[in-house]
């Protein structure tokens, strides 16, 4: 049995920035994650820090606090960010009363503009569309989340902080009406571990409601499908956002060597049986062609989606409910943080600690936005000249992943899970989605006995299944082709079949 | 002027050339590149789904091209393609009776009907002891997956130094490193049984090698197919273009076609690049034998197919969303019907051309996954269509 003060449950942004924030302020704590960091929306969403402009009309509050969150995240969080910059663009047709309103609510919230020409913005992104009116340039950001999780894990590590991936609470432990501790499974062997604190923390986002009613509490969420798209080539180097009210496909972020378009909105009920339906592909292709008209033409290697978890306010419009953020005090020592986004995921975490603290009668401010995260000295943005230094062995040629670096993150975090290297390595992340890599990677963790031969083929089952999913509403073209290719190698060649 | 231009250097290509070139016609290859049958095994699957490949060969849909062919033209091609193969060193066994099991890298059995005399020792029924030797570093091949389904196996690994599919092959063409070989294995006193290896015992004369090794090591020595680039299909489609070429057929090789002329109810030429010159290659019939998706003979737009080489009529099913079913071990996805139909002869339906003959996996509902039949297809339908154009050709 673990004893700790605070449990943390979920490893998203929420969570991880709330570990790093308490073990600024010296609290003990003990984080538990169904998944791997990251696992949840912090992980399939755009990776936009928002300048706050996408909401400054319909939601400034939440504008505010991303355009002060945005400044401080590329101070604290510099190789997590990559500072692109972002154009609004207007098109023929879009309303030049919402243009002027957009720039007037900026200038209220604080969120500097540029208007740019259709030629000066022309120069900064080619590719976009050359009938645009229009441009406003705002300081958007691409952000990667997952490194974001990690390096706020590495700060609560090296204050003493606990964590669990790959554990699902099954149960909350309530002694006279309070909630004391939590009880978690492995998911791959099912051993239980129990974890008692002093305050329970849920920030398990979409999965809010669920994990409450282990509490006996209730979290009002209305959860929102949101789907996006991957594109093989980063077609513009600036976030592009289309000058109109949200709505569907008018968001385009450059992350890495790739594109990341989006998004839907979609109400649902069950965040753990969802998927992206063709239709949801094709309306995102057909508005981001109209900002930038390359997009429909480059292949795309993958869809997906993600849960945003917002309050429910009896809105209908999804996209209408304020994307700001609530802490819910279940009375039994049990909190729930919800809503919010990725952009204000600090300010979330110092507002939750703040009444940790209070809780605990401390007083010890937070400096999470005055101390940068720790273990950045480690990276180097993006490493492709690191990665070109050793082409000897290669497992994944799509994103020059080596053997030695896959045996690194298993001697590191002894890991049994094949995401855990994809996340930490970009292995599969390429054009051919982990087709050949895995494959290898599975048979690489058998060689060092990390894995048995049958676990790594039910393994690699469950990869090509899950790994389908992710692309099947975006087979056309280019990859459609490699899709057959490696439908081939493992049915044909390999001769696998589900049983 | 040629008497055919076949387009498309795979295995339906090549046979079709074969056989209209073995009949004394004059003819020109046209390819791209490497075909698709240097990633298949290079055994040839007829029809996987039941134990004889002659009673599943009936099973498909009236509009399956196999029924276009017949049941005799089906052996008659197999046998057209055994009698080649035999005069050049590369025997195959089998016979369309029977599928046979061969063992996959992931220990898994693969039916198929024809295979190279280096994977003839992998038919199994009895429970003898199995030795692999697999290679150092070797990112494709790894032996427990094997041995943890077989009780009655176990593996060294062999450090040649280099660890491609292809560098292997080319090490043991040479005598001095398999010299080495041999004497490392038997320093291992393997126990006894059979070994077996990754397909890599040479890119050219791999029934010599093998059988050079069996006899030292007084062991059956089998071989098991790999993942691309696979040895045995880069065997397999070399044997086939050099017989082509010792029986008088010319060869364009690595060239796009960037334009075609037709009349009415003919193709008459076809513009290729080569260099930074364009080459006008006339015929008096031509063969489409350009493959499905992944060969590149049909492109996928999101919402039509088309073919890429004379936009000829393809079937498609016409919602993106219904291309594929939900799970990826479902297969039969119904993409796989796409592709061009023809009639009886193998012409294109639709689209009034007299001169032109379809034949391998651009055929529409051809379901390859499905019923397992790709390079067995394409021999028969490459043969078919020959036979097909000849007659027309008269």
């Amino acid at each position: 049995m673990i004893n700790t003060d605070v449990i943390i449950i979920g490893g998203g942004t929420t969570g991880c920035g709330i570990a790093r924030d308490l073990a600024l302020r010296g609290i003990p704590h003990y984080l538990i994650e169904r998944g791997d960091f990251a696992a949840g929306a912090t992980g399939s969403c755009h990776g936009l820090l928002h300048s706050g402009a996408r909401y400054v009309v319909t939601d400034p509050q939440a504008a505010k606090e991303c355009i002060s969150e945005n400044l401080i995240l590329r101070r604290i969080a510099e190789k997590c960010v990559e500072p692109t910059g972002g154009l609004f663009v207007r098109l023929p047709g879009d309303s030049k009363r919402f243009r002027d309103r957009f720039l007037k609510c900026c200038e209220d919230v604080g969120i500097p503009t540029d208007v740019l020409s259709p030629s000066r913005a022309i120069d900064l992104v080619p590719e976009l569309n050359p009938m645009i009116e229009e441009a406003i340039k705002v300081p958007d950001c691409a952000i990667d989340p997952f490194r974001l999780c990690m390096l706020n894990a590495i700060s609560s590590r090296q204050a003493g902080g606990g964590f669990l991936i790959h554990h699902e609470v099954i149960d909350i432990i309530k002694e006279k009406g309070r909630c004391v501790g939590i009880k978690a499974k492995e998911k791959f062997t099912s051993q239980i571990k129990v974890v008692r604190g002093k305050i329970i923390i849920n920030a398990t986002g979409a999965w809010g409601d669920k994990v409450a009613a282990l509490g006996g509490s209730h979290v009002p969420l209305t959860l929102s499908k949101g789907s996006l798209i991957i594109s093989n080539h980063r077609l513009t180097n600036m976030v592009i956002n289309r000058l109109r009210p949200p709505s569907d496909g008018d968001i385009i972020v450059p992350n890495e060597a790739v594109c990341l378009a989006g998004t839907t909105s979609i109400s649902v009920k069950d965040p753990d049986n969802i998927k992206v339906e063709s239709h949801e592909i094709d309306t995102i292709a057909t508005e981001v062609d109209h900002m930038i008209p390359k997009f429909g033409s480059t292949r795309m290697i993958r869809a997906y989606c993600g849960v945003r978890p917002l309050f429910a306010s009896g809105v209908e419009d999804t996209r209408a409910i304020s994307r700001g953020f609530r802490i819910i005090d279940h009375n039994n020592g049990l909190f729930s943080i919800i809503g919010g986004k990725l952009s204000t995921y600090r300010l979330m975490a110092e507002k939750m600690v703040d009444i940790i603290m209070t809780r605990f009668d401390k007083k010890v401010p937070c400096t999470t936005a005055q101390i940068p995260l720790d273990g950045q000295d480690e990276l180097t943005g993006y490493p492709l000249s690191k990665r070109l230094k050793d082409m000897d062995d290669i497992i994944c040629e799509c994103e020059l992943v080596t053997r030695a670096d896959v045996e690194g993150v298993m001697n590191r975090i002894g890991t049994k899970y094949i995401e855990d290297i994809q996340h930490r390595t970009r292995l599969g992340m390429g054009p051919c989605q982990g087709g050949f890599c895995t494959y290898r990677a599975l048979g690489v963790m058998q060689e060092m006995g990390r894995i048995s031969p049958e676990d790594s083929i039910r393994i690699l089952k469950t990869f090509l299944e899950g790994r389908f999913k992710g692309i099947r509403p975006a087979l056309w073209g280019d990859q459609l082709r490699e899709e057959q290719l490696v439908e081939s190698i493992y049915l044909g060649i390999l001769s696998m079949s589900s049983k | 002027m040629y008497d055919v231009v076949i387009i498309g250097g795979g295995l339906s290509g090549l046979m079709a050339s074969i056989w209209l070139a073995d009949r004394g016609k004059k003819t020109a290859l046209i390819s791209k590149g490497d075909p698709m049958c240097c990633l298949s095994t290079g055994c040839i699957d007829v029809f996987g789904g039941t134990s004889s490949p002659l009673k599943g060969i009936e099973k498909p849909p009236r509009g399956h091209p196999y029924h276009f062919v017949g049941l005799e033209g089906i052996r008659d091609s197999l046998n057209f393609f055994k009698k080649i193969m035999a005069g050049s060193g590369l025997n195959y066994i089998g016979d369309i009776e029977t599928n046979r099991g061969i063992l996959t890298p992931l220990g898994t059995i693969k039916a198929t009907c024809l295979v190279p005399q280096t994977m003839k020792a992998a038919y199994t029924g009895d429970n003898e002891y199995i030795h692999i030797v697999s290679f150092k570093g070797l990112k494709d091949f790894y032996p427990a997956y094997i041995t943890s389904k077989n009780e009655n196996a176990g593996y060294s690994v062999f450090d040649a130094g280099i660890s491609t599919t292809v560098g292997l092959a080319t090490r043991f063409e040479d005598t001095t490193f398999r010299r080495e070989f041999v004497a490392k294995l038997k320093s291992w006193e393997i126990p006894n049984g059979r070994i077996a290896m990754p397909a890599v015992l040479g890119l050219s004369s791999s029934v010599e090698i093998m059988e050079a090794i069996s006899n030292e090591l007084d062991r059956k020595i089998f071989e098991i197919p790999t993942l691309p680039p696979s040895i045995p299909g880069i065997r397999l489609f070399r044997r086939l273009k050099y017989t082509l070429q010792q029986k008088g057929g010319d060869i364009y090789w690595g060239r796009d076609i960037a334009s075609v002329e037709r009349s009415d109810t003919q193709i008459e030429a076809v513009t290729i690049v080569t260099g930074s010159r364009p080459t006008r290659v006339e015929g008096r019939a031509f063969v489409l034998a350009t493959g499905s998706f992944v060969s590149g003979g049909l492109y996928a737009l999101r919402e039509s197919v088309y073919e890429t080489v004379f936009n000829l009529p393809v079937v498609f099913p016409k919602k993106r969303a219904k291309w594929f079913n939900e799970d990826f071990f479902d297969i039969g996805h119904p993409i796989e019907k796409a592709g061009i139909r023809v009639d009886r002869s193998f012409r294109p339906r639709h689209a009034n051309l007299e001169n032109l003959f379809v034949c391998g996996s651009i055929l529409a509902f051809s379901n390859i996954m499905k019923y397992r039949c790709g390079n067995g297809m394409a021999i028969a339908t490459g043969v078919a269509a020959a036979k097909s154009l000849d007659r027309w050709l008269g």
